[in-house]
C-alpha cells in the first residue's frame, strides 16, 4: 500500500509543487524558461503587488472568519438541538456541494446585480426607486459569494469534532458549577479545535487562492492576487514571476494559518 | 452495614427531602409521585431493575432533569428550580463523562477552576483527592489512556474535590468487571467512612446496594415500593418483587381466609390479615432438611445436591410441584443425602413472610 501510494503522492503533488518552487527562481527570456538562481522574482512579486496580496490575505481572513463562525453555529444546532432532523439538515448541506461552484456564483449575480432580485424586491416594494449598485461589484459580493460556497465544506469538519463530543461532559461541567457560556468556552470549543482549524484553513486557502468569484463580482477595485497569477501564467508567459507570486501567497496565508492556531491555543485547558 | 453515621429516620431533619417528586416523559410516567427522606451521613441505594425511574429520580436530585411535580429540597433550601450549577451535589456519572481534553489533574480541578480558587488551594485539594482515591500517579494522563477503574476514580475524584453535601453516584460500578467492582465497593465504603459524607447512588445489583447502603429504597416501575435497612428490607419483604429482587426466595403459594393461611403444599398455620391469595417467602438459607425442631414443615423429594464452598445448595419439589432451594452451611451432611429420596423439610415461623398476591 505504502508503494502506490508513494507514488501517488510523488507524482502528483510533491513533483508539481517542486517543479515550481525551482521555476520561481528562475527567468525568463523571450518567453522560454531559463534556469537560474535568483529572488527577483520574489522582490518583483513584493513591489508590484504588495497590495492585492495585503488585499487577498484581508479578505481571504474575512471570509474564512466568517464562513467558520457561521459553519460553527450550524453544526452545532445540528448536533446538539435538531435531534432526529440532524441527519436531513446535514444531508440538505452535503448537497449544496453538488450546486457547482460557477452555478453558485451566477445565482448571486442573479441575486445582487442590479437588475437583480434584492433589487426588484425593493423596486416593487417601494423602498428605493432606482435600483441599488451597492450591492455587486465590490469585495462585499466576494464575501458574500464565497462564503456561501465554502459553507458546507466548513461545516463537515466541524460536524465531525462536535460528534465526538459527549453529552455526559457537558452535564459533569454544569454539575461542576459552570454556566452555558463557560461550558462552550471550556468543553466544547477546546474538543472541536482541530475541526474548527480544518475548517479554518479549507476556507482561508481556498478563498485567498480564488480567481474566478472576484473576476465576476468583484468589480474593479477587487484585485485578488489569484487574478494576477492566473494573467502570468496563461497570457503573459511568465511562470517564474508566477510561480514566486503564488509561493508567496502561500508562505504568508500558511504563516496566518500558524498565528490563528497559535491564537486559539489560549483556550486550551491549564 | 451496621454503622449508621447521622441522623437516620428517628427525628433528625433530613439533608434530603423528596416531596410528591414525580416525572413524565410524553405519556409515560418514569417516576410516579413520591416521598423521601435521606439523612445526613446516610449511604443511600435506590435499587430497581432497568427502566424503574432510579436514574431519573437521581437526576432530578442533580438536577439535570426538571420533575412534572413535587419538590427537591436540599439542606433545607428549596432547590426544585435551580440547574446542576446552583446546587450543592456533584455527580459520578455512569459514563464518567470525563473531559477527553484535561489531564487527569485538570479534570479534578476544573471545579474548583470555576469555583475561582487560587492556584494553591487548586493544587493542595487536588493533590489530597488523588491520594485519597489512589490515583496519584496518574495526574498527568488523559482520560482515553486510563482504565475503566482508574476513569472511575477519576470521576469520583472530580466530584468529592467540590466537598458536596450530597454525592451522586449513577450505577458507579456497572461497567467494571467482577473483581474491580468487588475493589471499588471496597473503596466506596472506605471513602465515605473516612470523609463521612452523604451518598446517594442507583444501583440494579441488590448485592451491591446490600454491601454499600445503610438504606436502601426499592423500585419498581416509577415507584418506592419499599424503604429501610438492608437487614428490614431482606428480612421483611412488604411485596412479592420486593422479596424476589432481594436476595433468593422461596415462594410458596396460598390462601388466607379467617386468619388462617393454607398452602398449596399442604401446610397450614394461623396468621392474621386481610383473606385472599397470598404467598409465603422463606429464604433458602431459614430451610432445614431433617425437620426436627422445626416450627412448620412437609416432606419432598431431594432433586439435587451442589456442593459450593460455604454451603451446599438442596433442590427439593414438593408434592405440590412447587420447588424449594435450601442452603446449608453444614456442608459434612450431604454424604448421607441420596438425589430421589425423601426428605423432610421445615422452617421457623419467624423466618418467613406472607405478602399478599399471587
Amino acid at each position: 500500500m505504502i508503494g502506490p501510494s508513494g507514488a501517488v503522492f510523488l507524482l502528483l503533488f510533491v513533483a508539481p509543487f517542486a517543479f515550481l518552487f525551482v521555476v520561481s527562481f528562475w527567468r525568463k527570456k523571450m518567453f522560454v524558461l531559463e534556469p537560474d538562481f535568483t529572488l527577483v522574482n520574489y522582490s518583483e512579486t513584493l513591489a508590484d503587488y504588495g497590495w492585492p496580496l495585503a488585499f487577498t490575505l484581508m479578505i481571504a481572513f474575512a471570509i474564512a472568519v466568517l464562513t467558520t463562525v457561521l459553519a460553527f453555529l450550524f453544526a452545532y444546532a445540528i448536533r446538539f438541538h435538531a435531534g432526529r432532523y440532524a441527519n436531513a439538515l446535514l444531508f440538505v448541506t452535503l448537497i449544496t456541494l453538488f450546486g457547482g461552484y460557477l452555478v453558485k456564483i451566477y445565482a448571486w449575480k442573479t441575486i445582487l446585480g442590479t437588475e437583480g432580485i434584492l433589487n426588484s424586491a425593493l423596486l416593487t416594494l417601494g423602498i428605493v426607486d432606482q435600483p441599488l449598485t451597492v450591492f455587486i461589484y465590490n469585495p462585499g459580493a466576494v464575501v458574500v459569494t464565497l462564503t456561501h460556497f465554502l459553507l458546507p465544506l466548513a461545516v463537515l469538519p466541524v460536524f465531525a469534532s462536535l460528534r465526538g463530543v459527549r453529552e455526559a461532559g457537558l452535564e459533569a461541567a454544569r454539575d461542576l458549577g459552570a454556566g452555558a457560556t463557560r461550558v462552550f468556552r471550556d468543553i466544547v470549543v477546546p474538543q472541536c479545535l482541530p475541526g474548527i482549524m480544518a475548517a479554518f484553513t479549507f476556507s482561508f486557502l481556498i478563498a485567498a487562492g480564488d480567481y474566478v468569484t472576484p473576476r465576476y463580482v468583484g468589480g474593479p477595485y477587487t484585485s485578488m492576487i489569484g487574478d494576477f497569477i492566473e494573467g502570468q501564467f496563461s497570457l503573459r508567459f511568465d511562470w517564474p514571476a508566477g510561480a514566486a507570486m503564488s509561493f508567496t501567497i502561500l508562505g504568508a496565508g500558511l504563516a496566518i494559518i500558524a498565528l490563528v492556531r497559535w491564537a486559539l491555543g489560549a483556550l486550551r485547558p491549564r | 452495614m451496621t454503622t449508621v453515621s447521622g441522623g437516620g429516620p428517628g427525628g433528625a431533619t433530613p439533608l434530603v427531602r423528596l416531596r410528591g417528586l414525580s416525572k413524565k416523559f410524553g405519556d409515560v410516567a418514569a417516576v410516579q409521585p413520591l416521598d423521601l427522606d435521606i439523612f445526613a451521613g446516610d449511604f443511600f441505594a435506590l435499587l430497581g431493575p432497568s427502566g424503574c425511574g432510579k436514574t431519573t429520580l437521581l437526576r432530578m436530585v442533580g438536577g439535570f432533569t426538571p420533575p412534572s411535580t413535587g419538590t427537591v429540597e436540599i439542606d433545607g433550601q428549596d432547590v426544585t428550580r435551580l440547574g446542576p450549577e446552583q446546587r450543592p451535589t456533584n455527580m459520578v456519572f455512569q459514563g464518567y463523562g470525563l473531559f477527553p481534553h484535561m489531564t487527569v489533574r485538570q479534570n479534578i480541578g476544573y471545579g474548583l477552576r470555576i469555583a475561582k480558587a487560587s492556584d494553591a488551594e487548586i493544587a493542595e485539594r487536588v493533590g489530597a483527592i488523588m491520594t485519597l482515591v489512589r490515583i496519584g500517579e496518574l495526574a498527568e494522563r488523559r482520560p482515553d489512556a486510563l482504565s475503566g477503574g482508574q476513569a472511575q476514580r477519576v470521576a469520583l475524584a472530580r466530584a468529592l474535590v467540590m466537598r458536596p453535601r450530597v454525592l451522586l453516584l449513577d450505577e458507579p460500578l456497572a461497567a467494571l468487571d467482577l473483581k474491580l467492582r468487588k475493589q471499588m465497593q471496597e473503596e466506596l465504603r472506605r471513602i465515605h467512612q473516612s470523609i463521612g459524607g452523604t451518598f446517594v447512588f442507583v444501583t440494579h445489583d441488590q448485592g451491591e446496594a446490600m454491601g454499600l447502603a445503610n438504606r436502601i429504597a426499592v423500585m419498581e416501575a416509577g415507584a418506592c415500593v419499599q424503604e429501610g435497612g438492608p437487614e428490614e428490607i431482606y428480612l421483611r419483604p412488604k411485596t412479592r418483587f420486593v422479596s424476589s429482587f432481594i436476595g433468593e426466595a422461596n415462594m410458596l403459594a396460598g390462601e388466607r381466609r379467617g386468619g388462617t393461611v393454607t398452602l398449596r403444599a399442604g401446610i397450614a398455620f394461623t396468621d392474621a390479615g386481610p383473606d385472599g391469595p397470598v404467598v409465603l417467602v422463606v429464604r433458602p438459607e431459614a430451610i432445614r432438611l431433617d425437620g426436627g425442631t422445626a416450627g412448620l414443615g412437609t416432606t419432598g423429594r431431594l432433586d439435587d445436591v451442589v456442593f459450593l464452598g460455604p454451603y451446599v445448595r438442596y433442590r427439593v419439589t414438593l408434592a405440590s410441584g412447587e420447588e424449594i432451594a435450601a442452603h446449608s452451611a453444614d456442608t459434612g451432611r450431604r454424604a448421607g443425602m441420596a438425589v430421589g429420596a425423601a426428605v423432610q423439610i421445615g422452617w421457623e415461623a419467624a423466618d418467613h413472610r406472607v405478602v399478599a398476591g399471587t
